[in-house]
């Protein structure tokens, strides 16, 4: 043996000494080992103010409270995340417990049901009744696939009324009433609407829902469903007309499909536009950031200078006041878990804190939902927490405006609600007319319900 | 009695030693790139659409069916129309540029050459996702280019212009002209500077110096620097991605993001995914070949 050889052999019997004295683990990996680790698949806006805050709020509270579990958590936002999901669905690896979308943006999650029905877990603890009943009907694929943080409406009109008053305007009554506003703003350098179109759901979800619902009824799903409709009608060309009128008179500026989702709300913020068209979720970042003190939009301000409201009337609509709105997101537990296990009752143990008052009433107070659980009084908890006011005008903003009429991304499958999101941006654009994006989302809906 | 070594011990040595070098990379090639790729012609030939492939959901074979489909889709062919304006922009504008770039600093044809190639440099090491993020921020609605704007022009409106990819090509631009740059910088220092010596002496102009000893040396460089050119723009992603996401309408969109969408966007799409991937493949394939064809007839030897 050489030398250099006796020096290597020697090396490597160390190195095997040292990793497997390693291995063996310390007395605490020891007794993590009884730990049950759940894999968590979570969604954090990272670009609203309290977010962050979730992760001592939320999961460390609840590694504190139940040392048993061990909770290996990845963190996604917009985009990300759903692929991660998608991916997830495809390798048939979906974490144990995760974030989703009770249809829409989790279809494969519903489809393939990768997720457990959680009404037998529900049922069992009795929590069943504890619930909003419209949070526990039946989802996507005909079963409760996850436990929703509530009802969430999609469409909302924020107003800077300190704007409209020092343009001698006031808060619009009718389409034609804001249509008008846009000359007088647009001579001062303002927009009319501020809204950010370059994600292609942003306007399908946060305005042409509520606008397909207003000409189309409550019921415009189940009568496309039954066959009694089509989109090539007049309601539902009707709904994209608006849209197209919206950007040809100026009321929404064609150059926000260049604009990132919430980039436009600090622009709306500081005045640059009166109004700015986001869903109901979208509260929480105008609020005060707990860690700085800081807030797009303070506490005074939101109480003086902004009000929350849907679009007024529009021209031809068969239903008045209404808005879209949607089971929200919530938690689901992954059908790869054994049934009757004990890591199945950590992660329904994870689900319920998730739902239950703790955790939903401090999503009431960061503005993130407003709860499903309805043993969080949202009055009582507005009051006593003293929060700030766009929480309670949020909570008058859902009393005053009914009925709510279903979200388009939230009923119509991916492979024709994709071709109304690019087709809306089309219009946009200018380059195609809404009689030939209603012709091209019927072909799309036709060759769906064939593939059935 | 010492072992005799005969020539065949030699030839079986030199044998053990050639596969014990070529056999790891070779497996990795295989493992990582070969394989997937011939993996994903298959699977664009099936109706696979997620799950287990083995003890799942049966698979079947259907055909050109998904290649049917994406023959007739139109946002297909804008997002191949958009790829072929990055291999332009990159061909003919990173490479020349680079090139340009390089022979004026190597020739010392500017003071402050260091800062200079250091600055031209800079955008290649800084991550593409930090640079969508910025020059994103940079041409949004109330970003800094329109402001830059009304400072010469009041008036000025941004508006969303008919050709919404210019953005993404002039970052593309900046970006990795910088690299090639370094590529040429390299090779230009390999050339004799004894040979550049002697043409001057023999009354050679710069033009002349350049067309007829700078230019033919570096024909394999250039050629490499094309494929690369070619390979990256064809799987471009990241920085369009980030910046624009594909959008607004497919406007911005390349092969590798609408075969991102069809693949993770909705409800899955594997096999059209894989078809795409295929096509560009194959175009990738057409476009070096068509590369190596140009230096065969008209390039110099090094």
């Amino acid at each position: 043996m050489t030398g250099f050889k006796r020096i290597s052999v020697l090396a490597l019997a160390v190195l095997m000494v040292v990793t497997s004295v390693f291995a063996q683990g310390t007395k605490e990996d020891a007794a993590a080992g009884k730990q049950i680790e759940l894999t968590v698949l979570n969604y954090i806006d990272m670009s609203e103010p309290n977010s962050a805050n979730d992760i001592t709020m939320v999961w460390d509270k609840f590694e504190a409270e139940n040392p048993d579990i061990k909770l290996v958590r990845e963190d996604l936002f917009n985009e990300p995340f759903h692929q991660k999901t998608e991916a997830y669905v495809a390798s048939g690896q979906v974490p144990d417990v995760l974030y989703m979308w009770p249809s829409g943006r989790s279809t494969s999650l519903h489809t393939t049901k990768s997720v457990k029905d959680l009404k037998p877990f529900l049922e069992k603890d009795g929590l069943f009744d504890q619930y909003n009943p419209a949070t526990v009907a039946p989802q996507f694929a005909g079963y409760l696939a996850m436990l929703p943080n509530g009802v969430t409406t999609t469409h909302m009109l924020y107003v800077n009324t300190k704007v409209l008053r020092d343009n001698g305007l006031a808060i619009p009554k009718s389409y034609a009433d804001m249509k008008a506003m846009v000359a007088p703003l647009k001579a001062k350098g303002i927009d009319l609407i501020a809204m950010d179109n370059m994600d292609a759901w942003v306007m399908q979800s946060c305005l042409f829902s509520m606008v397909v619902g207003r000409f189309g009824g409550v019921d415009w799903y189940e009568r496309l469903a039954a066959g009694k409709i089509s989109f090539t009608d007049e309601w539902f060309v009707k709904s994209l007309d608006l849209i197209d009128d919206m950007y040809k008179s100026g009321m929404i500026n064609r150059n926000s499909l260049t604009s990132p989702y919430g980039s436009s709300r600090g622009s709306f913020a500081a005045g640059k536009a009166a109004f700015y068209i986001d869903g109901d979720w979208s509260t929480g970042a105008f609020q005060t950031d707990i860690t700085t003190g800081k807030a797009l939009i303070s506490p005074a301000l939101q109480q003086s200078d902004f009000e929350l409201m849907v679009i007024p009337n529009l021209p031809g609509e068969v239903i008045h006041n209404s808005n879209s709105g949607v089971v929200g997101t919530g938690w689901g537990m992954s059908a790869n878990i054994p049934a009757g296990s004990a890591k199945e009752a950590a992660a329904w143990r994870l689900i319920k804190y998730l739902q239950g008052e703790y955790v939903q009433t401090y999503r009431l107070s960061t503005g993130a939902s407003f709860p499903s659980n309805l043993n969080v009084d949202v009055e009582k908890v507005v009051k006593e927490r003293n929060l700030e006011p766009f929480i309670a005008k949020r909570a008058a903003y859902y009393a005053a405006h009914t009925p709510i009429s279903p979200v388009v991304d939230g009923v119509l499958h991916s492979d024709v609600y994709n071709v109304i999101n690019v087709g809306l941006q089309e219009i946009g654009l200018g380059s195609k007319a809404p009689k030939q994006v209603a012709s091209e989302v019927q072909k799309a809906w036709d060759t769906w319900k064939k593939n059935q | 009695m010492p072992k005799v070594h005969t020539l065949a011990d030699a030839k079986r040595e030199q044998r053990r030693a050639y596969w014990t070098l070529v056999l790891p990379g070779f497996l990795i090639y295989i493992s990582v790139m070969a394989f997937p790729t011939v993996f994903s012609v298959i699977l664009s030939l099936t109706d696979y659409n997620g799950g287990r492939l083995f003890g799942g959901k049966p698979v079947s074979f259907v055909g050109f069916k998904w290649y049917g489909r994406l023959f007739v889709d139109e946002y297909f062919y804008l997002a191949l129309k958009n790829n072929l304006w990055i291999v332009l922009v990159s061909v003919f504008g990173q490479i020349p540029l680079g090139f340009f770039l390089a022979y004026v600093l190597h020739r010392g044809l500017v003071r402050y050459g260091d800062f200079f190639q250091t600055m031209i440099y800079l955008p290649t090491v800084i991550s593409t996702v930090v640079i969508g993020i910025l020059w994103k921020s940079f041409f949004a609605p109330y970003g800094a280019f329109p402001e830059l704007m009304r400072l010469f022009n009041p008036s000025y409106e941004y508006g969303i212009s008919s050709h919404p990819l210019f953005p993404v090509l002039f970052v593309i631009l900046w970006m990795y002209t910088g690299m090639y740059m370094i590529i040429f910088i390299a090779n230009l220092q390999k050339i004799d500077g004894s040979v550049i010596e002697a043409a001057k002496i023999d009354g050679a102009s710069e033009g002349q110096t350049l067309r007829y000893i700078i230019l033919p040396a570096l024909s394999g460089v250039l050629v490499v620097s094309a494929i690369l050119a070619i390979s990256g723009s064809l799987k471009s992603f990241d920085l369009i991605y980030v910046m624009t996401g594909g959008g607004p309408a497919n406007r911005t969109t390349v092969l590798s993001i609408y075969m991102f969408d069809k693949a993770f966007k909705g409800a899955p799409n594997y096999p059209l995914a894989n078809a795409i991937s295929t096509v560009m493949v194959l175009i990738s394939f057409s476009l070096i070949g068509l590369t190596k064809w140009v230096e065969h007839k008209f390039g110099g030897k090094e």
